[in-house]
């Protein structure tokens, strides 16, 4: 257990490493000197000079690369360029926000997708099971942004239950208040997860349902509440493993849902950093995601080992 | 003598040939008998043909519109598909659009194909230390979330409908090598392979004639997978304003324009999505179907 870990954190170094040597390269990669986005177009040579030496940028890559690094690691992740604030304290309270609006689309899509995958394999020819083919189908094929504006046309603007925008009404910060915010991007942003989730489940269960433990639970005359609890247990490291990754994608793949939705998380902060060419947030945005991503990741490994002593034996 | 064997073999092995269906149309038999994923591919090369050929069959200019049509709904005579905010017909500029969006669906594909399927091909051949290199390699692009990626690298290099085509194909590198290394693996053991070396097969000729040839069904069906969701990932780099520049027609940038007016009509925005969406879902059904008519699971 604990040399399946160990490789696993060895293995995570050099991948967060690597991760934040993509998310460096792409800030090398915007056209143009960034020495211009600082300085006042009529400065003199001088005055450039000064600016270029200030910021590293006579360096060579690789050691700024390393100053990049080690300002990170200690919490510095630079000002942004529009706003002029610590992108640190920018950052951190989106990151929040993010993590609610991934969270509520966790609870709904695993929950639904949990129930609906079970009811489908125990029934495959209920119309549940119809619902779980069609939400595979859709949840896959649906960009989410466009069913966030299909969602904000009929509830929010049609039948005005829903508010269309923001976390909180003005003045109010209370959980009636940010349920009401929630309800219509957590219903986008969950249907890709849901879709996942409901045709995994369905065919994990399905295949355990044709095993010989079942049978023998049968001929014992056990009853069905006892079969699906035992069905539950064996399928149950599959599902939290891809149930887990699948958060990881909500925490990532929600930056267009907020957009639309102008939730006050990551997403959106990058999508305004973007249009106002504001790269230190866009940076740190996307590496904070990716940082996030690889530690759930390590998580849902560590997770599925201690569910399932066959991996951590392998 | 010699004459008398070519007679025979005009008569009975030339015979024979005749009656024996070929590959390609057994194949397209299997495919015919599944009447949903033919109905998916007729709609593909529909909406296909209907954009390339959008100069013929698009019924008004897609840039020109009038002040007076704009926001017509859905069904308007002279307007199937209705008008968009600035009155110009919006299935004008879904075929228009549709040539952008199509391109950027299925060229990252086709470049990742290309680029991904040759460093998983190497990786799975040449195993030990190129494989370690290459496939640690692309893990950490993998640890990203694909749409953050695109979107990062996309937001990098500046707006233009080329950089989104670049960051999807970055994104959809790392999956494709993937699939085209356990692949190569698996055909690597099979004792052809190891009777061609000892004959003295060059690498490039195992490669090109033993390898790439049994690994080309699972490579091409997995690679079908893929369309819907790059056309759904592109569509959504141009959502957020980093594809095309107004007043160029393209699906996801279309969603863009009309969210701004979605308050004085509430459905105005369904008919770009439909219009991806059907594409990616028939995508899918036709890569379901050849699958499973290839006999190849990605």
């Amino acid at each position: 257990m604990l040399s399946f870990l160990g490789k696993r954190l060895l293995l995570f170094i050099p991948t967060l490493l690597g991760v934040s040597l993509i998310v460096f390269l792409m800030l090398q990669m915007v056209p143009g000197d960034p020495v211009n986005t600082i300085v006042p177009a009529d400065a003199t040579e001088e005055e450039r000079m000064l600016v270029t030496k200030e910021l590293g940028l006579d360096k060579p890559i690789a050691m700024q690369f390393i100053y990049w690094l080690g300002q990170m690691l200690q919490g510095d992740m630079g000002h942004s360029i529009v706003k002029r604030l610590p992108v640190a304290d920018l950052l951190l309270p989106a990151v929040w926000n993010t993590v609610v609006l991934a969270a509520a689309s966790a609870i709904f899509s695993f929950g639904l997708g949990i129930f609906i995958g079970v009811y489908s394999a125990y029934r495959p020819k209920s119309w549940i099971a119809s619902v779980c083919n069609a939400l595979g189908l859709a949840g896959i094929g649906m960009p989410n942004f466009w069913v966030s504006l299909i969602l904000i046309g009929i509830f929010s603007v049609s039948l005005g239950w829903f508010p269309s925008s923001g976390m909180y009404s003005v003045g109010r910060v209370d959980l009636p208040d940010l349920l009401n915010h929630l309800i219509l991007p957590t219903i986008a942003a969950s249907l890709t997860s849901l879709g996942v989730m409901t045709r995994m489940v369905r065919s994990t269960i399905a295949g355990l349902l044709q095993q010989d433990f079942v049978f023998a639970l049968k001929a014992k005359g056990a009853r069905s509440r006892t079969i699906l609890r035992h069905v539950l247990k064996n399928g149950m490291p599959t599902i939290l493993t891809v149930a887990g990754l699948q958060f990881g994608y909500l925490i990532g793949g929600s930056v267009l849902v907020e957009t639309v939705f102008a939730w006050p998380g990551i997403g959106q902060l990058i999508y305004q950093a973007i249009g106002q060419r504001d790269f230190p947030i866009v940076q740190s945005g996307v590496l904070v995601v990716a940082v996030t991503f690889v530690v759930i990741n390590l998580i849902v490994d560590a997770m599925h080992a201690v569910l399932d002593p066959r991996v951590r034996h392998s | 003598m010699a004459s008398n064997i070519q007679h025979l073999t005009e008569a009975t092995i030339g015979k024979d040939r005749v009656k024996e269906p070929s590959r390609a149309r057994e194949l397209w038999q299997a495919f015919c008998k599944r009447k949903m994923a033919l109905a998916a591919l007729i709609v593909l090369m529909v909406i296909l043909i209907g954009c390339l050929a959008a100069p013929w069959t698009a019924p008004y200019d897609p840039y020109e519109g009038a002040v007076k049509d704009r926001l017509l709904p859905i069904g308007t005579p002279g307007h199937l598909l209705g008008t968009d905010e600035q009155g110009r017909d919006l299935l004008s500029r879904i075929l228009y659009g549709g040539r952008l969006s199509l391109l950027s669906g299925f060229a990252p594909v086709l470049l990742a194909v290309l680029i991904g399927g040759g460093l998983g091909i190497a990786a799975g051949y040449f195993g030990r230390l190129v494989n370690m290199v290459i496939m640690r390699s692309l893990d950490i692009v993998y640890s990203f979330p694909a749409i953050l990626l695109a979107i990062g690298i996309s937001a990098s290099l500046g707006p233009g409908i080329s950089n989104v085509i670049i960051s999807a194909t970055v994104v959809f590198i790392p999956p494709i090598a993937r699939i085209a290394e356990t692949a190569v693996k698996e055909v690597r053991k099979e004792e052809y392979i190891e009777a061609a070396i000892s004959s003295g097969a060059s690498h490039s000729l195992v490669i090109r004639f033993h390898i790439f040839k049994n690994i080309f069904n699972r490579l091409f069906v997995y690679s079908t997978t893929q369309i819907g969701i790059c056309l759904m990932l592109a569509s959504g780099l141009s959502f957020l304003g980093l594809g095309v520049a107004p007043p160029t027609p393209e699906w996801g940038f279309m969603l863009n324009n009309l969210k701004q007016v979605i308050f004085i009509d509430p459905i105005v925005t369904i008919v770009p999505g439909v219009f991806i969406f059907i594409t990616s879902l028939a995508m899918n059904l036709v890569s379901d179907a050849l699958s499973d008519v290839l006999d190849a699971k990605g």
